[in-house]
């Protein structure tokens, strides 16, 4: 009788362990993959836009929330406390595990470029939304969306540099977008194309390369961020 | 028997399981609202109030631990015996002697502010001390190196273990606790609220001024807690250096331009210099202003109509703000720098 009892607690404690351990061929993911004019991004190596200004990354980190996963039997897979952060520097942060792998055919993805508003207001946050990584204003509390940092001898700066840092929650200049992917392939892993020229292709760096508070040029660039995302 | 101890034992195991579950270290504080007072703004709720991370948050207000060259910590410009602000200096100075561009704001009462700062560019209690920690004329430095420091200290490992169950020292714990020790800071014990609780009543001259208050100041500094969640436009003119143009900056609209908090009042005797920029350095200063505003379209609407005090009234008006002085706040052992 002990030993039975043993048994079924150890096994018990084991079912535990094993249903969090899940491996990673049956798990759906979205791999984001940073680009520029569909080339592999890499920091420091020139690339010219298509408005023929040079430029070079230094720095580029992304808040993914909110995703989505719609199927074409009508069904809609939300994920949980969905809020990721992309940072060029930590390469994993790319490949986020969305649910299991199942039958059904998936028809659409959406999530959204940022943080939302009821989060920004939530006080102080752990893991991606830390604000140790770098993606929060004190002096104007709320979460940075979107930064891309980086030089060109186009911009009349300190250093040639240039900053987009584009946030902001509070209406009218609410920089949060949401994206939506149409996806008719089947695969267990989603990729989906961040192509940083279609950002660039909106702006001239003599004119525009700083712009680090919410308002009406962060709105603008909020909408232009929209069009980085593709399906691969 | 075999049945039997296979029972004890079983019993035994569920015991101690859930006791892991239910056994807590950390004795529970409560924030008493008092009788007749508006709810508070803050979320208790997603950061429960403990004995032991209220002492937490207190050691890290008072160490200097938290700036760049362990030189300024928070009670550098909140003093407790002042109402928690920097007196004497218009503007408050942080690391190296440098001058920052206002005077530091009053720390009372705080669970019933929803906007903090005098433009309200900050969202939360919690997410406040981000703004001296890494402003480079206050502490100028960085999260992750107050972490670290953290981390290396013995006795932080201690307090946050006694906080939080284990020794892990995050940016989120630590702004947890500072939130519990400033959201304690409460100013509740003023000559003015006895004699609301009718345990005490006000002098003849006391009681006209807070006639005259009720008439002329109370519609933006609201009774119980002398301050409001909003901007407005006093009649102070721009400092020509300083420039300061207050909630625009954070709102973006036009009709923000010049508008401030409106602070607390309560202690008010003790939390000089006055205003934004700390322009007024006594109480007869700023009653002499709002008193001369007259008429003028660039005022929010509540000083639209001119106030009109006598010298008497005005004598009156300062006997009943000195009523807000709070001393059981001012000088409450809880408060003070955490003797070991």
């Amino acid at each position: 009788m002990i030993k039975k009892t043993v048994y079924s607690i150890f096994i018990l404690v084991l079912c535990c362990f094993l249903g969090n351990a899940q491996s990673k061929i049956d798990t759906l993911s979205i791999n984001f993959k940073l680009k520029f004019n569909k080339e592999p991004l890499e920091y420091h190596k020139q690339y010219i836009t298509s408005n023929r200004d040079t430029l070079a990354f230094e720095n580029f980190k992304c808040y993914i929330s909110s995703i989505e996963i719609f199927y074409t039997d009508n069904s809609i897979f939300k994920q949980k406390d969905s809020y990721h952060l992309l940072d060029f520097e930590n390469p994993s942060s790319f490949l986020i595990p969305i649910t299991h792998v199942n039958d059904k055919l998936i028809s659409k993805v959406t999530f959204n470029i940022g943080i939302d508003s009821l989060t920004n207001t939530s006080g102080a946050l752990n893991g991606d939304l830390d604000p140790i990584n770098g993606m929060y204003w004190a002096w104007q509390s709320g979460y940075i969306n979107l930064k891309i940092e980086g030089e060109s001898p186009s911009c009349k700066t300190r250093k040639n540099e240039f900053y987009f840092h584009i946030g902001g929650y509070l209406p009218p200049f609410t920089s949060i977008r949401k994206i939506e992917l149409i996806y008719d392939k089947e695969a267990n892993q989603i990729n989906i194309g961040m192509d940083l020229n279609k950002f660039f292709t909106n702006i001239k760096l003599a004119e525009t390369n700083s712009i680090m508070i919410p308002g009406e040029l962060a709105m603008k660039l909020a909408d232009y961020s929209t069009k980085l995302f593709y399906i691969e | 028997m075999r049945k039997h101890w296979s029972y004890i034992l079983l019993l035994g195991l569920i015991i101690l399981i859930s006791l892991s579950f239910s056994y807590q270290l950390t004795k529970p504080l409560y924030f008493e609202v008092p009788k007749n007072w508006p709810k508070p703004k803050y979320d208790f709720k997603k950061n429960p109030l403990t004995e032991e991370g209220f002492q937490l948050g207190r050691n890290l207000f008072y160490d200097p631990i938290i700036s760049r060259d362990s030189t300024i910590s928070c009670a550098s410009c909140h003093l407790q015996q002042t109402g928690f602000t920097h007196v004497d200096h218009q503007l408050s100075h942080g690391i190296d002697g440098k001058i920052g561009t206002r005077n530091s704001l009053a720390l009372i009462n705080l669970a019933w502010n929803k906007v903090f700062m005098w433009d309200g560019g900050v969202n939360n209690l919690e997410v406040q001390p981000l703004n001296p920690i890494t402003n480079p004329v206050e502490m100028d430095e960085k999260l992750e190196h107050v972490i670290d420091k953290l981390q290396r200290s013995e006795k932080y490992k201690t307090l946050f273990i006694k906080a939080f169950g284990d020794n892990k020292i995050t940016s989120q714990r630590l702004l947890k606790a500072l939130a519990q020790f400033t959201v304690m800071l409460k100013s509740t014990d003023s000559k003015y609220d006895k004699v609301m609780r009718k345990e005490a009543s006000f002098a003849k001259n006391e009681q006209h001024g807070y006639d005259l208050f009720k008439k002329n100041c109370a519609s933006c500094h609201k009774e119980p807690l002398f301050n409001e969640d909003k901007f407005e436009k006093n009649g102070l003119l721009i400092d020509g250096t300083l420039k300061d143009s207050g909630r625009i900056k954070i709102s973006g609209k036009q009709e923000d331009y010049l508008r401030f908090r409106i602070p607390t009042l309560r202690n008010i005797q003790f939390t000089f210099p006055y205003m934004h920029d700390g322009r007024f350095k006594t109480l007869k200063e700023v009653i002499k202003h709002y008193n001369s505003l007259g008429h003028n379209k660039n005022l929010s609407k509540e000083l639209a109509n001119p106030m009109n005090l006598s010298d008497n009234d005005r004598v009156d008006l300062l006997a009943f703000l000195l009523t807000l002085t709070d001393k059981d706040f001012l000088f409450n052992e809880r408060f003070s720098f955490p003797k070991e």
